[in-house]
């Protein structure tokens, strides 16, 4: 899409239909998956439902809606901004259009952490599950760094050292697993991605944690642009490029351990939601950050609507769909070459 | 007027600058000339206020290490490719100290037209800038120091990955930042070129400055032929410009 020119000859700063065109199609996905189901409900009461008008949905289909879908389907949305929306920050902070949450060995700890959580209380632990996987997930970031010795100075370092991270912290998880069969099933279907256990404290949780990662990003969003230049060039802009790095790795980390600690492995959303953005939209980090959340919410609730409908009423893991519609878009755009590297 | 005094620098036990005394004037271009690893980078790093240094550094009465307030332009030899982004959005990252990051004043916006056109990058803005070549990149980057504004700026090997045409345009398009009275300091492999182009000279050997003056002085100055350990031979042209090139013994 090409920005309207101005009287300057030059695109402007941001298109803001871009982003209200993601809001309106996230409300849109999102109505469309609490609606399909074993029980279809209809549209119109499901919105009167959702305003609080006369009319909406009652007994079982407003349970249905309220206690089922409607948390699910905000969980989707809330773990498929966090990891679009980290996915493209960790893209720029390592300077990798390849980088994502995945690689540098953020999931695996973050997978690590809960599982260590589960094994061994067994217990709900909503509101601790996010903060266990958190530091899983900084841990294995900062062991990556250590292991690559070079900080921020060699990207693709780093991410070989993450990728050994993660490999190592999927092993010991493997190994806990086994060791805990009585739990072997439910970190099973976790890890495969699912959103079987959304309900509001889930939701609430995650929310918590996931917003107050994207707010923070959002509000640096305007200087990470000036990451992806070398660190001399960003300080004669009047950036602190280690400073910026650090919290901008920081809060990614955060919302990557809450998505996982919420749903599992989701793989694909992270790398596919952004360079799609980018894209469509010419623009980078400091203008595209809220709509690469929105449109990664709105992926990962279709992904999930897919999940429950496609072998209804058996579920897939959501991870599945991501990855079998992640992995060809990848594709695509790595033979087109011109979303990955330009 | 930026003074240097006994400016020393050391990675560990590595000296990579040591006791340079300098002074480089306003308004002018000033070329930092010599071997790799002579220190020239760093150097230029120490002068943007990066790096950590002892000794002093004061440019116009205050000292340059963390100073913000100086607004300083920085070339890099090799500079990274951003993804995904666009022309006029690079040039226009120049302006982000002045206008704040993620904002564009009108003001800006006809400044980096203007300047677009000027480096002969207007009609590239919505291409993506790793789509340029290596001409197109460095006019970028001197489109972006330009729309800076600085009062000094400092460029790292500006024309070294550039063939001949090239780097006669991009120098003139530095020295569109002189008339607009900015301080230039840069490096430069090619001392033909520098002399050609910069007023003044540092000849830098292994952390120390070896020569320091205006360029025809330092040019014909018996200590670069100590500098360039005895391998350069200094011709001069009918036109008075002088002429440095490799000394090879041809066979008989």
């Amino acid at each position: 899409m090409r920005a309207k020119r101005s009287e300057s000859g030059l695109p402007p700063i941001w298109n803001w239909k871009i982003t209200a065109i993601s809001l309106a199609l996230l409300f849109f996905v999102g109505i469309l998956a609490v609606s399909f189901g074993p029980v279809s409900l209809s549209f119109q009461k499901i919105l009167r439902t959702l305003f609080g008008l006369d009319g909406g949905l009652t007994g079982q289909e407003r349970t249905l809606l309220i206690d089922l879908r409607l948390p699910r389907a905000l969980l989707a949305a809330l773990v498929g901004a966090a990891l679009a929306t980290s996915g493209a920050v960790y893209q720029t902070v390592f300077r990798n259009p390849l980088a994502d949450p995945y690689l540098l060995g953020a999931a695996a700890g973050a997978g690590l952490g809960a599982t260590i959580a589960i094994t061994n209380t067994g217990a709900n632990l909503y509101s601790l599950l996010p903060i266990f996987s958190f530091i899983g997930a900084i841990l294995a970031v900062l062991v990556s760094f250590f292991i690559s010795g070079k900080f921020f100075a060699e990207p693709n370092s780093l991410l070989l050292s993450g990728i050994a991270v993660g490999s190592f912290a999927t092993a010991v998880q493997t190994y806990l697993q086994q060791r805990n069969s009585s739990s072997l099933r439910p970190v099973y279907s976790w890890i495969l991605g699912e959103l079987t256990v959304a309900n509001w404290q889930v939701v609430t949780w995650s929310a918590i944690y996931i917003l107050i990662a994207l707010t923070i990003l959002i509000t640096v969003s305007k200087q990470l642009d000036g990451l992806m230049l070398t660190d001399e060039e960003a300080y004669s802009l009047g950036i602190n490029p280690n400073k910026l790095r650090i919290i901008a790795v920081i809060a990614a980390t955060l919302a990557t351990a809450t998505a996982v600690s919420a749903s599992g492995l989701i793989g694909f959303v992270g790398i596919v939601v952004p360079h799609l953005v980018r894209g469509i939209t010419h623009r980078v980090t400091n203008r595209g950050l809220l709509t690469i959340a929105l449109v990664g919410a709105s992926f990962l609730v279709l992904a999930d609507l897919g999940a429950r409908t496609l072998l209804s009423p058996a579920e897939l893991p959501i991870g599945v769909i991501t990855a079998f519609v992640g992995a060809p878009f990848f594709l695509v755009v790595l033979r087109k070459k011109r979303l990955v590297t330009k | 007027m930026i003074k240097v005094n006994d400016l020393t620098i050391r990675f560990g036990e590595r000296i990579i600058l040591q006791d340079i005394n300098v002074e480089i004037a306003d308004g002018m271009w000033t070329c930092l000339v010599g071997p790799n690893g002579a220190g020239k980078t760093t150097f230029l790093r120490a002068l943007l206020g990066s790096q950590p240094y002892s000794g002093s550094i004061v440019d116009n009465g205050f000292e340059v290490y963390r100073n913000h307030d100086r607004n300083v332009a920085f070339v890099p030899q090799h500079p990274q490719i951003p993804i995904g982004m666009s022309v006029s959005e690079y040039v226009m990252l120049g302006r982000s100290k002045r206008d704040g990051w993620g904002n564009e004043s009108s003001k800006s916006r006809h400044l980096v037209a203007d300047i677009l056109r000027l480096t002969g990058l207007f009609g590239m803005q919505s291409q993506f800038v790793s789509q340029l070549s290596g001409g197109e990149m460095q006019r970028a980057l001197i489109a972006r120091a330009l729309v800076q504004e600085p009062t000094l700026i400092l460029l790292d090997e500006p024309t070294s990955a550039l063939d001949l045409h090239h780097q006669i345009a991009v120098l003139n398009n530095i020295e569109l930042l002189k008339e607009r009275g900015v301080t230039i300091i840069s490096t430069m492999h090619d001392i033909t070129l520098a002399a050609m182009y910069a007023e003044k000279i540092i000849v830098m050997h292994e952390g120390k400055v070896l020569l320091d003056g205006p360029s025809d002085q330092v040019i014909h100055s018996p200590q670069l032929q100590e500098a360039f350990e005895n391998r350069i031979n200094v011709f001069t042209l009918d036109s008075g410009r002088p002429v440095i090139i490799a000394k090879k013994d041809l066979p008989n």
